[in-house]
């Protein structure tokens, strides 16, 4: 039963991420005219030239990039009607490649897209990861300890009601006025990450986390307000429950009852954070990214978006579709790990 | 009396949303001329009292002038955001995916007119289709209107929650930056762009009142009472998931300030030459030490975001489980 469910998951989970994938790749191949894009190129960079050159030199381009067969296995043409392709059409050729886990070559940077897809990872990662771990930690610290002192709690969820109506842009630009400003404390780089190679190896972690401290900052404490007033909610719902009542009966001090006893339910909810939380660490953030001139995912997905450089937009957003789909499962998987009444359910 | 109360109660955050709307109804609609001769001028200076940009462009003029596009950008937006998810989400919630059925007739009839119309959009000019098309429509409809024969259902539930899987799929700045890299930079363009792409949490919302609300012993009595399909989602559900929309009117506005803030920072969307508050904030990294430029535009978005989140929350202070 159990292995049957996993399975049907799995199933669901495959289904849906070539689904999406596939409606990405036809939408952004549909909605744009390679060829006319690329005869402006041609007619901005090169020398004037005869027309039928640059026919040409556009059928060559479009040859090279894959682009001059049809889009899909059938096409309407008003003279002929419905007109079946075969295998010789954009999107056969785009699964083909992908199935041999080759995700294409990007048309802006000389690179294949899976090589700029990992040095965009081996920024993204450490901050992100950094960031991840440090608002997880906070949150479920800060709300379990001030879960029962009442004056705290409410000066808390103050700030955290007034951190979360800040956006990010605004956080980050703050914390670079405060602590990378000349004028005020000028104790972190402003932006970017200088080399580290004349570093010893040993060195290496520390300068990192020196110049990442106040991407990671600005991320934490936009992200840990959320994750703290959802615990926090759900926290206060177990202390009315009768357990956590039975719990202080018998003895168990404050701090006793809300860390082993209520956290271990009100954490149930949590899961379903981890759902958002995991996409979101791979796709990086394209806000901090730019602002603190980071070259991680969420600046290589939206220059590649503005340079409508697709073969790279769609492997980094079906990275992420793909990330978003493995936590869906584990999610799933952890609920009935869990919480035994979801396996009735499921 | 009950708006009594709440004013009371909220007047920091009312007097302060009023002054917003105040600002953005009587802003000068005039594209303001830069100082050439004070760039950068700090606040409290004797011609321009918040200070200037770099640009020389007035910093309590440009404030102004961007009420007016917070307004005119996220209170459209968080209408149709609203609709569109009280109508997804309400038409999921109610008739899950098995409540919908179609007759099989009437289901293929409309399926060959839907084919049909595209067809015929490669032949016959487009201004025949917006007559023709409802009339075939309607036609094959009523064709099939009395047919008792086996049915299909239409899984409404299952489509409604694929759309939400993919659009959640997408990281929403990526797919907002993706699309406003394809079309031209308007206003009217980023309303629909947002409401196209932050109807999922509403409809979420809706659902699950829709559902709630039709499991009650009083729906089951109306729909075996026969009452119209209209009657029931208008009289019945109706009343009692407009609250949940009510809340959470505030709460989207909010969001979407923040979102159009953060998209006119990133310089995407809106036209280059409307004033708004992250066009504002953008200029501060041309000049990263001036102070006045990110704490005048940021404590205007700030006030704004907060007074609204202030306004939906319940009676009880602000911890509450959604």
């Amino acid at each position: 039963m159990r292995g049957q469910a996993l399975l049907w998951h799995m199933a669901r989970a495959a289904g849906a991420t070539w689904l999406i994938v596939s409606v990405l790749f036809l939408l952004s191949h549909a909605t744009i005219d390679p060829e006319s894009q690329l005869r402006d190129t041609l007619e901005n960079a090169t020398h004037p030239s005869e027309a039928g050159q640059r026919a040409a030199a556009t059928q060559q381009l479009l040859h090279r990039y894959g682009l001059d067969t049809p889009l899909f296995y059938t096409t309407w043409h008003p003279q002929v009607g419905w007109q079946w392709h075969g295998g010789q059409n954009q999107y056969h050729a785009w699964l083909t490649q992908l199935a041999h886990g080759n995700l294409g070559y990007s048309y802006q940077a000389d690179a294949p897209v899976a090589e700029l897809l990992a040095q965009a990872l081996h920024y993204t990662l450490p901050l992100t990861l950094l960031a991840a771990l440090l608002s997880v930690s906070a949150a479920v610290g800060l709300t379990v300890v001030l879960s029962y002192r009442p004056v705290g709690r409410r000066w808390f969820l103050r700030l955290a009601h007034t951190l979360q109506s800040l956006p990010l842009f605004l956080l980050a630009l703050g914390l670079l006025l405060l602590f990378a400003n000349p004028d005020a404390l000028s104790w972190f780089p402003a932006f970017g990450l200088s080399s580290t190679a004349a570093a010893e190896a040993w060195q290496q972690p520390g300068i990192m986390l020196y110049q990442l401290t106040l991407p990671v900052a600005s991320l934490v404490l936009s992200s840990f307000p959320a994750l703290a007033i959802q615990l926090d909610g759900a926290l206060q719902q177990e202390f009315t429950q009768p357990y956590t009542a039975t719990a202080r009966a018998k003895g168990a001090s404050q701090a006793r009852t809300a860390w082993r006893h209520a956290l271990r339910n009100a954490l149930l909810p949590l899961v379903t954070l981890l759902t958002e939380l995991l996409p979101s660490i791979v796709a990086g953030s394209v806000v901090v990214e730019v602002i603190f001139a980071l070259p991680g995912m969420g600046r290589l997905i939206a220059d590649a978006a503005l340079q409508q450089d697709f073969p790279v937009l769609l492997g980094g957003v079906g990275l992420v579709a793909f990330v978003r789909l493995v936590a869906q499962f584990m999610a799933d998987i952890l609920y009935s790990v869990l919480d035994p009444r979801f396996r009735i359910a499921a | 009396m009950i708006y009594a109360a709440l004013l009371r109660k909220h007047w920091a955050a009312i007097g302060w949303l009023a002054l917003v709307v105040l600002a953005a109804l009587s802003a000068p609609t005039a594209s303001p001329t830069p100082d050439l001769a004070n760039v950068n001028q700090p606040p409290f200076h004797a011609l321009h009292w918040l200070g200037t940009t770099p640009q020389g462009l007035d910093v309590g003029l440009s404030l102004w002038q961007g009420a007016r596009t917070v307004l005119l950008v996220s209170l459209p937006a968080s209408i149709l955001t609203l609709l569109l998810g009280a109508a997804l989400g309400g038409a999921a919630g109610y008739w899950g995916n098995t409540k919908w059925r179609v007759g099989r007739l009437k289901l293929v009839g409309v399926g060959i007119t839907l084919l049909l119309a595209v067809a015929a959009l490669f032949y016959v000019p487009v201004s025949w289709l917006w007559l023709g098309g409802p009339l075939l429509l309607g036609g094959s409809w009523l064709l099939g209107r009395n047919h008792h024969g086996a049915t299909w259902p239409i899984p409404v539930d299952s489509i409604v929650m694929a759309l939400i899987a993919l659009l959640n799929s997408i990281p929403l700045l990526v797919l907002v930056v993706a699309t406003a890299a394809v079309r031209p930079p308007s206003v009217g363009g980023v309303v629909a762009l947002l409401s196209l792409t932050c109807w999922p949490v509403p409809a979420r919302l809706m659902r699950g009142a829709t559902l709630q609300s039709s499991k009650q012993p009083y729906l089951e009595a109306a729909w075996a009472a026969g009452i119209p399909t209209h009657r029931i989602l208008w009289r019945h559900i109706g009343p009692n998931t407009l609250p949940v929309l009510l809340v959470r009117f505030p709460l989207t506005v909010a969001i979407l300030i923040g979102l159009e803030t953060t998209l006119s920072f990133l310089g995407v969307g809106l036209p280059a030459d409307t004033p708004s508050w992250g066009r504002l904030l953008a200029t501060v990294r041309q000049a990263p030490t001036n102070w006045w430029l990110i704490v005048c535009p940021g404590l205007a978005v700030v006030g704004t975001v907060l007074s609204l989140q202030r306004l939906s929350s319940p009676p009880k202070g602000p911890s509450h489980v959604t």
